[in-house]
């Protein structure tokens, strides 16, 4: 098995990008990333875009793009793993190049969320749940975030004000990165004030619409060589399908994550406090959540904790810097190349490993991606 | 005949609206709603409809005459506010319920008497050995054009009889009438989401005329008089109506009042005398024989004589009773009642 | 156009009734019929009907807006185990929010669960309501 690597990262602001479709934004990082890691042209291409069906009425859209960007006769795949889309896209391009399939991968991550008015789009992103049993019944994704909510609040005994650390937070950190969507600072209040999406959920415990994209070049070692900066080894890219919520014993553990960070400190003596992390805080009670599977924090007790974190989504999030769905997990691993490599957000960090997480619904798939510095 | 009652049940829907709000926002005297001794009326929620609440009321009659749903050879489902003008709403409920697919099954139309026509039909199904047992369903979302008399009435319901043999049966058809003609008190041309009505024109040649009729006929078919009957129950478009009618035959208030449920839910058009003879069936003892008696614009009733068997008490505990829905019950608004009822709703487009 | 009849159509048993899969090999039981368990894998199942009681356990008012759920908005979607043990996610109607409580009984009827618009498809389906009679 090969090594891979991250020769170059790109990315483009979160907004709604009304004057620019998904073939501009796409364009603009994919520009970008090639020139960045001094290559002609990659061997694979992998592409991320949970709407391309349903907004953009666009299947294949791997190929189309690839058509326009020019980039035949290359090959092309679309990756499709609901919110995680991103990362799974790596996953993908990771698994090419390991098993010796290609030497360059580009990965784009592209999603246009604002084609459409919002109860469009919120049906559209509801169809991560299934759809016989939950959508077709009425059930939406936020629905579920607030039953885990009000689970964890009553078991932990923690209240609702004190769950408003985390948006908090991420705004905060969200001001110093300009690749941001939302840049304002919000207090407690305004969380608690702010509309209701399924109570106790507020719009402000729960990511913005927008518009993205981001893109990656995965390399193996000879070529991720010759682009003379510094480069990152991607030691795996693991993931796991959980239960649907109403199947599990505990709807306050998201068992998918504690089953991957359980393996990755197994197989790669991954250590919890020499890393930096951009995890899937689509919604702040999950990332309560996700905080205490990946051992950062303990259980019940993360929000306690969430002050003192320096090196955990310094982009702002999901909340803040925002979740172009499709795109988002390519973010994420932009986001801690970019810490790790030169400083990102007036955060430098100069550690051994840098860990991205990326999930769908409440946690129906996760995945993770264990980053390392070489010497 | 060989038929009786083996179950029956009823749905009233959770919210009421009061009438006098109605009447105030349509500039009616408030004399009128009390002339009419009206005090409130029943609101189908968004995503309630004949269907749902047909298959409620059913669901109770099956379950409270232990019957296995799979005997059950015959539905008719009696609305004049199907949820679709073509596409049977009896196979929603029969695949709903588990009912035998081998089985007659149809939706009936007579504007309120349709599901009198469906115990009719299931009176004779029984009697003449064609089918085990037979379910009879009366369901409307009634529906009045905002700020006529109508909408002082016109409320939603469900009532339904699982009709069977004599011998399983709490409570037994001694006789039935119907008496139809040709008399356009009320109607809904095709298309229309409001009915017409005549007015005064639906009293007296219709209402009056098709019930005195009726009932007139089945005492002399079957022999009897007013005494005979402890319990009086006619369709109820408003709460004073059958007082009127019930005069009008020779028979005191205090025969009437046990069935009339108008004045507290309204008209529920196809389920108006069903659920009044359903809170009388919860109270009836053994031996006492009850007159009840449907009218449908266009027009026509059904009079029909039953007699209760020992054991009703016992029965009529195994379900939900009228009284019990009659107390569930919250206050809505008429904002909120416009948009339960689809009097003001989202245009389809962007 | 966004219902299908087919796909309503060929599993309406499930939304009509609480169906539950009882699996032979790893003995859970879930919610909705299915030929596989939806814990072990295993097709050596068997449906069986819940009585569609049960009581709450958790409950969220939704403002979520979606064009298909727009119309019966605010909803309650709530978390339910029922009689038989088994869990359930649905919509909770006939209830004003304040009004719910942990452990509250609730049946299950007969409602709409969407139309496209007037003149689409009807999908009908249980919610669960506060039992009307115990027992």
């Amino acid at each position: 098995m090969r090594d891979v690597y991250i020769a170059s990262s790109s990315m483009i602001n979160v907004d709604r990008h009304f004057n620019r479709g998904y073939k501009e934004l796409a364009g603009v990082v994919v520009k970008d990333v090639i020139e960045g890691a001094s290559v002609e042209q990659p061997d694979y291409i992998v592409v991320s875009s949970m709407f391309a069906e349903s907004s953009l009425n666009q299947l294949d859209l791997a190929t189309i793009l690839t058509q326009h960007l020019g980039l035949k006769p290359v090959p092309a795949i679309r990756v499709d793993t609901g919110e995680s889309s991103g990362l799974a896209a790596v996953e993908i391009a990771y698994s090419l190049i390991t098993a010796g399939r290609a030497d360059t991968v580009l990965v784009v991550g592209v999603e246009k969320a604002t084609e459409f008015p919002t109860r469009v789009t919120n049906r559209f992103l509801s169809k991560v749940l299934d759809y016989e049993v939950e959508v077709l019944r009425n059930i939406t994704p936020p629905n579920y975030a607030a039953l885990i909510m009000k689970e964890y609040m009553k078991r932990y005994r923690v209240s609702r004000e004190e769950l408003t650390i985390w948006p908090v937070k991420m705004h905060e950190n969200a001001l110093r990165n300009p690749y941001a969507q939302l840049k304002f600072k919000i207090t407690p209040s305004k969380v608690l004030n702010a509309i209701k999406i399924s109570e106790p959920i507020t719009l402000y415990d729960m990511f913005p619409i927008g518009d993205g994209a981001a893109a990656l070049i995965l390399a193996s070692s000879k070529v991720a060589r010759k682009s003379g900066r510094e480069v990152l080894l991607v030691r795996d890219v693991v993931s796991a399908t959980s239960r649907p919520l109403y199947l599990r014993d505990d709807i306050t553990r998201f068992e998918s994550i504690a089953t991957l960070i359980s393996m990755l400190r197994r197989k790669y003596g991954f250590r919890i406090d020499d890393a930096v992390y951009e995890i899937h805080d689509s919604y702040s009670i999950y990332a309560y959540i996700i905080l205490e599977e990946l051992g950062i924090a303990r259980r019940g007790a993360s929000y306690k904790e969430v002050e003192n974190l320096v090196y955990v989504n310094v982009s702002g999030g999901l909340k803040a810097r925002g979740h172009p769905f499709g795109a988002t997990g390519v973010y994420q691993v932009s986001e801690v190349y970019n810490i790790m490599v030169k400083g990102a957000g007036g955060v430098r960090f100069d550690g051994t490993f840098g860990l991205t997480h990326s999930m769908s619904g409440p946690d129906y798939n996760s995945r993770l991606c264990l980053l390392e510095r070489v010497v | 005949m060989d038929a009786g009652i083996v179950g029956w049940g009823v749905y009233i829907p959770r919210k009421r609206i009061k009438v006098k709000e109605i009447a105030e926002l349509w500039g009616f005297d408030t004399g009128l709603v009390n002339s009419l001794r009206m005090e409130e009326k029943s609101v189908a929620d968004i995503d309630e409809d004949s269907v749902t609440m047909g298959w409620y009321a059913a669901k109770v009659a099956i379950d409270r005459g232990g019957v296995n749903p799979s005997e059950i050879g015959a539905i008719f489902f009696g609305t004049e506010s199907k949820p679709y003008a073509v596409k049977p709403s009896a196979t929603i409920i029969g695949d709903a319920l588990g009912i035998s697919r081998r089985k007659l099954s149809s939706d009936l139309e007579f504007a309120c008497r349709a599901g009198g026509e469906g115990l009719r039909i299931s009176i004779s199904l029984i009697s003449s050995k064609a089918v085990k047992y037979s379910l009879a369903i009366g369901s409307d979302t009634a529906q009045a054009n905002p700020g006529d008399v109508l909408e002082l009435t016109a409320s939603s319901g469900a009532a339904a009889f699982l009709i069977g043999p004599e011998r399983e049966a709490i409570a037994v058809f001694e006789g039935a009438v119907t008496y139809v003609t040709d008399t356009p008190d009320f109607w809904r041309r095709d298309c229309s989401r409001y009915p017409s009505h005549g007015e005064i024109f639906t009293g007296e040649p219709a209402y009056f005329d098709h019930i005195v009729n009726s009932v007139n006929i089945l005492l002399t078919d079957l022999g009897l008089k007013e005494s005979d009957f402890k319990y009086v129950i006619f369709h109820q478009p408003n709460g004073k109506f059958p007082l009127q009618v019930g005069k009008l035959l020779g028979f005191p208030k205090e025969k009437v009042l046990p069935g009339l449920v108008t004045p507290m839910i309204g008209n529920t058009y196809n389920a108006s005398a069903l659920i009044g003879f359903a809170r009388v069936l919860e109270q009836a003892r053994a031996g006492d024989r009850i007159l009840l008696v449907t009218f449908g614009s266009g027009a026509g009733s059904d009079a029909f004589s039953i007699v209760v068997k020992e054991g009703i008490e016992q029965v009529a505990s195994r379900g939900p009773t009228v009284n019990e829905l009659l107390e569930r019950k919250v206050y809505v608004s008429y904002s909120s009642y416009a948009k339960s009822r689809r009097l003001i709703e989202r245009s389809i487009g962007w | 156009m966004r219902s299908s009849i087919s796909i309503f159509w060929r599993k309406k048993d499930s939304y009509y009734k609480v169906l539950l899969t009882r699996c032979k090999r790893c003995g859970r039981a879930s919610f909705f019929a299915r030929d596989v368990c939806p814990y072990c894998g295993s097709s050596d199942v068997s449906i069986v009907e819940s009585s569609g009681r049960g009581r709450v356990v958790s409950y969220t008012v939704s403002y979520f807006r979606t064009d298909s759920n727009e119309e019966y908005l605010p909803l309650i979607i709530a978390l339910v185990r029922l009689d038989e043990g088994v869990y359930v996610t649905g919509e909770l109607r006939d209830v004003e929010p304040a009004e719910v409580r942990e452990g509250m009984e609730v049946e299950t009827v007969l409602r709409r669960y969407s139309s496209d618009d007037p003149y689409g498809l009807i999908y009908y389906g249980l919610k669960f309501i506060p039992v009307i009679k115990r027992g």
